[in-house]
Order: structure tokens, then sequence, then C-alpha cells
């Protein structure tokens, strides 16, 4: 009897640290469909398709193909065993042609590259499937789309039966996912099946045979073609099945009725900001964050939210528009004379963008502050005295566990890096904090600990705007909620009108 | 009172580990030597001996050493601090032998005005730190205009700056008609510095620097920005630091430093300018720089130390070709082998090390 599963993934878990990105995760595709895997960001989805490719190794688990178990440790195996992936960033050589790129690794003779016989296979491939690209030219000079498709017909070269494809479409215009499309159903047609990754539900509707959905780690459910409705996969993404378990994975935060200033802290004014690489910026945005408020920003990964983030500290990015702190225009001034606005400051990314890697605790905490009358004497000088003052401060305020404000940074924890940035925000007193997705990765203690500083702030009148890409966290904590969709501010959402299908929805363009 | 002790712990295997990184270093080094001087034909004990020891056992000795010494400061100064934001100065021979060059040809200039020299020796002073700043800070603009890598720009700038010497050395204005060799004339007295029982004076400049360089970047605003540069760009662009100001200001600091050395050279050891004067041993004080700065991973404050080291391994070198006739270049050999294993073995048991 033969199986009718191709792939099957039995009680998969991985933790990263503390955090538990695959919690007992069973997923099976079978033969000769196109099989949608959609969930947030930080669902999982990426995690585990890059296990089944061999980027990471699981904890636990069980992988299966064709009914064997197998054991996938590198991609070197997973391509053996006919699973090819396509990336969300292309990994082509830029420097070869697609003829090279795509035979590459594969001759078995050392010495010589059969180019001419490799040719008239990959041309037909290219017929069967119907894309056609330039074969001789560098892909270095090729757009995305066409290297997209490139990367494609690499991973059948190499006679892959299963296709993973990691948020195919970030790069594709409408006509270029048609085409796509129509390609992966000529494959389908001849047995090959495809797992097709995506945060959209339009294009699962359109694209997929069924549909596994992923939530925090976990897996919802799998549906068929027959059972989709746009409403039920929404329910998947965004809720829970069982709320008794979200309740408590998710952090514990008091927020006391808003005592909302009378004026806005922060006036947004018909923002416009150019986009960079994939993102299509900032259109025409506007809205007001009044001090005693926490104004949460929802948004999918690369729909401006990034950018919102970056121009309220550098507002040399705006191409148009104003922003208003305390009544006065900010439009015109340095980074750092934003921060001496009383405008506080946390990224997105805190290893990247937050840290001084091997500088210690102290020169952490004095980033971004350097300029500023406590810290700078005679237009010339560091009191560093003054640093370890607040270096100190902050160790003590925000528990952060080290023997001192001497050590390198890079030496501790997720959550205490974590903790020493939002301190860095807090050491003068904060009109305006702007944080950019404060607990990512962090435990649910540490959340509780971020959350509460924001809370705090908030009550003692500070405006915060917490971009956040977790629907759940903003939920929590926010008193507004706004909704940014591919650059576009979609709406405003009051605390009392919050609801998870509505934010959901607006938040992948429905 | 917990918590010093493991400050003082943390500190003490630190200084524990990188002395034991050094010691093992030379140890391997100087053994490697050994074998090649014994495969040579000398005998070893005693080349190793001389090596070592000619810096410390006669005046003559001592007083090379730092006459060595203090241009090996300045151009290690002119690779390091840029280093320390993760930019190549090839580019301190040049700005050595720029600054030189503008002291000699402004000396020669204004030398029969008559001035005195506490006007004259300031300054020459400062112009040789203009022209090495200025020759530093043209490869920073090509960095932060139009993204010239600076390993590429001061290299060229370098051949620039050889030409330069050339062209003042050879023009009838200030060549040496006596010479055969590009020389010009001496410059007037009061432009020269002199020396303190063989001591030049120019160490006095040197001290100067290694404070001024010292004080610049733990204590100022800019050196807290270069140093955050280096830890982390993005993080340090996110938080407001202007980068582009900060690559042109490094090679600023740089170059002005390799001109000052130059300056110092031509005002102090020499007293005119010769063609090729940026050199000893047979080799550039540029190259030099980029070597000993090796030495202490680029670390500012190792510099002073780092640079007598090799100043002494120099002189050790020429004292093995004059008493035992082993050729100068084993101690480039040696040099090369030191650094190397410094790198290697601090990549080895320092996680983060070697940068």
């Amino acid at each position: 009897m033969e199986n009718k599963n191709l792939v099957e993934l039995k009680n998969v878990r991985k933790a990263f640290g503390k955090v538990i990105a695959l919690d007992n995760v069973t997923f099976t595709a079978a033969k000769g469909e196109i099989h949608g895997l959609l969930g947030e960001n930080g669902a999982g989805k990426s995690t585990l398709m890059n296990i089944l490719y061999g980027l990471y190794s699981p904890d636990k688990g069980e992988i299966y193909i064709d009914g064997k178990k197998v054991r996938i440790s590198s991609p070197f195996d997973s391509i053996k065993l006919g699973i090819g992936m396509v990336h969300q960033i292309s990994t082509l050589v830029p420097e070869f042609t697609a003829v090279e790129n795509i035979i590459l690794g594969t001759p078995e003779d050392k010495f010589k590259l059969p180019i001419k016989e490799e040719r008239k296979k990959i041309k037909k491939i290219m017929k069967e499937l119907e894309l056609t690209f330039p074969l001789d030219v560098k892909t270095k000079e090729l757009p995305a789309g066409v290297k997209q498709k490139i990367e494609i017909i690499r991973a059948l070269h190499k006679k892959a039966k299963l296709l993973i494809l990691d948020e195919p479409t970030t790069s594709l215009v409408e006509s270029e996912f048609r085409q796509l499309l129509k390609s992966l159903r000529v494959l389908v047609k001849k047995g090959v099946t495809v797992i097709f990754i995506t945060h959209k539900i339009k294009e699962i509707m359109e694209a997929c045979d069924s549909v596994t959905v992923l939530r925090r780690g976990k897996v919802q459910d799998t549906i068929n073609k027959e059972q989709m409705t746009k409403e039920k996969l929404v329910k998947l993404m965004f809720m829970e099945k069982d709320i008794k378990v979200t309740e408590s994975a998710l952090p514990k935060v008091e927020l006391p009725p808003a005592k909302r200033s009378k004026k806005p802290v922060c006036v947004v004014k018909n923002i416009e900001v150019k986009g960079k690489e994939k993102s299509k910026g900032l259109k025409n945005i506007s809205f007001e964050v009044y001090g005693g408020e926490i104004l949460g920003v929802a948004s999918v990964s690369g729909n401006g939210e990034k950018e919102l983030a970056s121009v309220m500290i550098n507002p040399s990015l705006l191409s148009n528009g104003d922003i208003l702190v305390n009544d006065e225009s900010i439009k015109r001034l340095s980074t750092l004379s934003v921060f001496n606005k009383g405008v506080a400051y946390t990224p997105e990314d805190r290893i990247k963008e937050g840290i001084l890697n091997d500088g210690s605790i102290k020169e952490n905490v004095l980033l971004g502050h350097h300029t500023e009358k406590r810290f700078f004497k005679k237009n010339l000088f560091i009191d560093w005295d003054e640093a370890t003052k607040a270096a100190k401060k902050t160790i003590k305020d925000y528990n952060v566990a080290t023997p001192n404000e001497e050590l390198a940074i890079r030496r501790l924890s997720g959550g205490n890096i974590q903790k020493v940035i939002m301190g860095r925000a807090f050491v003068n007193p904060t009109n305006l904090l702007i944080t950019h997705n404060p607990t990512s990765g962090l435990d649910v203690l540490t959340v509780e600990f971020i959350f509460n500083k924001l809370v705090e702030t908030r009550n003692n009148g500070g405006a915060v705007l917490c971009i956040n890409e977790d629907l759940d966290e903003l939920m929590i904590i926010s008193d507004r909620i706004a909704v940014l969709h591919n650059g576009e501010l979609k709406g405003i959402f009051q605390r009392s009108e919050f609801d998870k299908y509505k934010i959901g929805l607006l938040m992948i363009g429905g | 009172m917990k918590k010093k002790n493991i400050i003082q712990k943390d500190l003490g295997t630190k200084l524990l580990r990188s002395l034991s990184v050094y010691g093992l270093a030379l140890l391997i080094a100087f053994g490697l030597i050994s074998i090649i001087i014994a495969l040579l034909g000398f005998s070893v004990p005693e080349a190793l001996k001389t090596l070592v020891t000619t810096s410390f056992k006669s005046a003559f000795g001592f007083q090379e050493t730092i006459k060595k010494t203090i241009p090996l400061i300045f151009t290690t100064y002119a690779f390091t601090i840029p280093f320390m934001i993760k930019f190549f100065n090839i580019g301190a021979w040049g700005q050595m032998l720029f600054g030189g060059t503008a002291v000699a040809a402004v000396g020669l200039l204004i030398g029969n005005f008559g001035l005195p020299s506490f006007i004259m020796i300031p300054l020459l002073v400062v112009v040789g730190i203009s022209a090495g700043g200025l020759w530093g800070w043209f490869a920073g603009f090509l960095k932060a205009k139009y993204d010239i890598n600076p390993i590429i720009s001061t290299i060229m700038l370098n051949f620039v700056a050889v030409l330069f010497v050339n062209f003042i050395a050879t023009s009838p204005t200030f060549k040496d008609p006596l010479e055969g060799h590009p020389i010009t004339r001496p410059l007037p007295s009061s432009a020269t510095l002199g020396f303190f029982h063989g001591i030049p004076y120019s160490i006095i400049f040197a001290i100067l620097a290694i404070i001024f360089v010292y004080i610049l970047l733990k204590k100022t605003k800019l050196g807290y920005e270069i140093t955050s540069v280096g830890y982390n760009l993005h993080s340090s662009q996110t938080y407001g630091i202007n980068f582009q100001k900060t690559i042109m200001l490094t090679f600023l600091l740089g170059g002005a430093l390799a001109g000052l050395g130059g300056a110092l050279e031509v005002m102090n050891i020499h007293g005119k300018l010769i063609e090729g004067f940026a050199k000893t041993s047979g080799a550039q004080y540029g190259v030099f720089g980029i070597l000993t700065s090796l030495v202490v991973a680029g670390s500012p404050t190792g510099v002073p130390i780092a640079a007598f080291f090799m100043a002494v391994l120099l002189v050790g070198a020429d004292a093995l070709q004059r008493t035992m006739q082993i050729p100068v270049e084993m101690v480039f050999l040696s040099q090369a082998l030191i650094v190397l294993l410094i790198v290697i073995i601090r990549k080895k048991f320092e996680p983060n090390g070697g940068k």
C-alpha cells in the first residue's frame, strides 16, 4: 500500500534559550498538493520548515519522508531526500548566471562542468513549468521575482519532490503571483508537493489545497480547501482555541483607567517616509499620542512599522509632513537633539541596533545621552562619574543581573540586555517613549517586568508609542491600538472596541 | 564585598590570560627564530642575546632605541585610531612624508626671516600636524562621501606623498646643490630641535601625544563616539552618532599624528628633508606602525609599550648585522612571526579577542 503522506513531522519541539518556538508540533503534507503554512510573525512557520530542511535540529520529535523515518542534520541530507527550499532572501551567487547557479553542486565529475547537457535539462523543466528567464545573465542583474524562478528551477533540477517556499510573494507583484501559481499547479500534477509559507490569508485561499495554521509555536488546526473561509482562518491565526491556555502563557499586567492629558505630547501630521528594499514606507500617516496613554501600533512586519519607529527619532527620514513634540516641530532636529527633547527610544533589534556589544554596561547606558548637559562638560568632556551613577541606578531599578556596571554587555542574557536598553531610555524623565518589539524573544517574567515599566511610565503621565508585532501583548497593555498595513494607517481602536478578529483582519489588509 | 571580589577576579584572570598569550607567542617566535639562526650557521645564544640586550647595554643603544620609538609611536597611533572603527589606514607612511615635507618647505621658505626658535618650532609643528592631518582626512572624506575603501585611497595617497617629497627635495628652491641625492638644504638652526644626552627633544612631543590620545579617547565626547562606533556601528547610528563625521575625524587624527611624527624626524633627526627619510632598518615606519598596532590588537593604551618593544628588536637587528653579519631581514621575520603568533594564540585563548 502506498503512503499517502509525503512528509510527516511528529511532536516536534524546539526552544531557543527559554523561548519555546515550537511546542509539540505535528504536521503532515500529502503527495501532490499545495499545503499552506499560515501564522503571524513568530508563530514558528519558518522554524518548522528550517527543521525540515536541516538548518535547525529539533530538540524533540521525528521526521518521516514517504513513510520512512529519517534524520536530517543538514541541508545536504534534505537535498538528498528530495527536499528543496526557496528562502525569503535570495541564496543565488550574484556573480553567476542562472545556469551556473542551477548546476552548482550537482556535477558528479569533479573536473568537467557538463554545462551543455545540464542546459538542455534546465530548458526542459522551464518549458514544462512555463517559466522563462534569461539563462546567461549574471543573477545580480535580475529582479527579485526572476531570481525566485531560478531558485525554484534549481530545486527541481536537484530532483526535489518537496518544494518549500518561504513567503514567496513578498517581492512579487500580482501578475507574477498568478504565474507562480500556474507553475506550481503544473508541478503538483506531476506529483510534487509544495509547502507554501505565508501570513497572507488571501494567498492561502487562492493557492492552497489544505492549510495548517500555527500560532505561538502550536498547531491550531489543519483544514481542507472546502472548509477554508476567511473568517475561520483569521480566527485560527489570531485567537486561541482554548482561552485558558493563553492566560497562563501571556503576561499579567494591570492597566488602571487612563488619565489622559488634555493636549497630546506628540502629534504626527501627514508624514511620508520612503521605504527601504521590500517595504513600501509610510503613506500620509497622522495620529496623536497623549500623555498618560500607551498607543499600540499593530502591524505585520514589513508594513511600515520599522519606518515609523525610525522616523520618530530620525526626522531627516521624512519626505513629507511634520512631527510635533510638546508643540514644537522636530522636523529639522538631529537624533541627539530629539533625545534632548525628552524622547526616548528602544530599537527593534536589540543586539544589532541596541547595544555596543563589547562596551560596558556603563558605556551602553550613556549611548544617546552623551551630549546631554548632565553627562557632557565644557562641550568637550564626558562626565564618567555621572555615567557610572546612571548605570548603577539602571542596574538597581531594573534588576539587571550583573556584578557591576563595568561588565561587557554582551555577557548578559537577552532579557538583561533589554532591561539595560529600557533603563537607558529612562535615564532622564521621558515625555515620549518609542518602543519597538520590546519583548520579542523574552520569557514571560521579563515580559511582565518590561510591560509594567511601560505602564508605570504611562501612569506617571508619560506618552508611550509601543510598536509590537504581537497583537495579544498589545491588547493587554494598550489604551488604543493603531493598525498599519502597507504603509497606511488603517484605523485606531479604543480599548473598549478591541476586537482581535477585526484588528487581525485589518493587519493583513482584509 | 562579594561584588568587589568578582571584579578583582575578573581583572586578574584577564591580565593573566593576556600575559600568557604574549609569553607563549614570544616563546614560540623566539624558538622558531633560533632554529632559523642555527640553520644559517650562527651561534643561537649570542644572536638572541644581541637581539634583546643591545638597547640596554650601552647609552648609544638606548638612545637609538628611543630615536626609533618616537616615530613608531606616531605611525602606530595613525593606524590604531582609524582601526578602532574597523578601518585600515595604510597611509601613515604618506602622512608622515607629507608632514615632514611640508615642514621642510615652510621652514626653508621662512628660514631667512630670522624668526626665533620659540616661534619657529611651534609654527612648524602646527604645519606638520596640519599637512599630515589633511592627508589623512582626505582618505576619510573619500570614504564618508564616496564610499571609497580607505585601504585603496591611503595606498594611492602614499605614492603621491612620495612624489611630493621628490618634488620638494629636487626643486631648485630647496635642493642642496652639493648633494647628488634628492636632499634639501639644512633647516635654519632656529627650526631644529636638539638632543639631551643623545635623547632627541622630540620625545617631549611624543609624551604629549600619548597624553593627548589617552585623554581624547577616554575622557572626551569624540573619544566616546569613536569607541561606540567601533563597538557597533548600527547602534551608534541608531542613537544619533554621525558615522561620516567619525570616519573623517579618525583619519584626520591619525594623519595629524603621523604628520607630527614626520615633522619631528625632519626637525630633530635629520635637520633637512632627505628622500626616504621615514624609514628605519630599510623599511618604512608606516608598515612597522601597522605591525606594532597588531601586537596590541589595536588597543590605543598599549601603543607606547609596544612601540618601545618593536624599537628594541629593530636596534637589536641592526646590531646583529653589524656584529654577526646576520641579515637585518632576520628581524622582520621575527617581528612578523611574533605578530602572527600573538594573533593566532589570542584567537585560541580569548573567545572574543584578537579582533
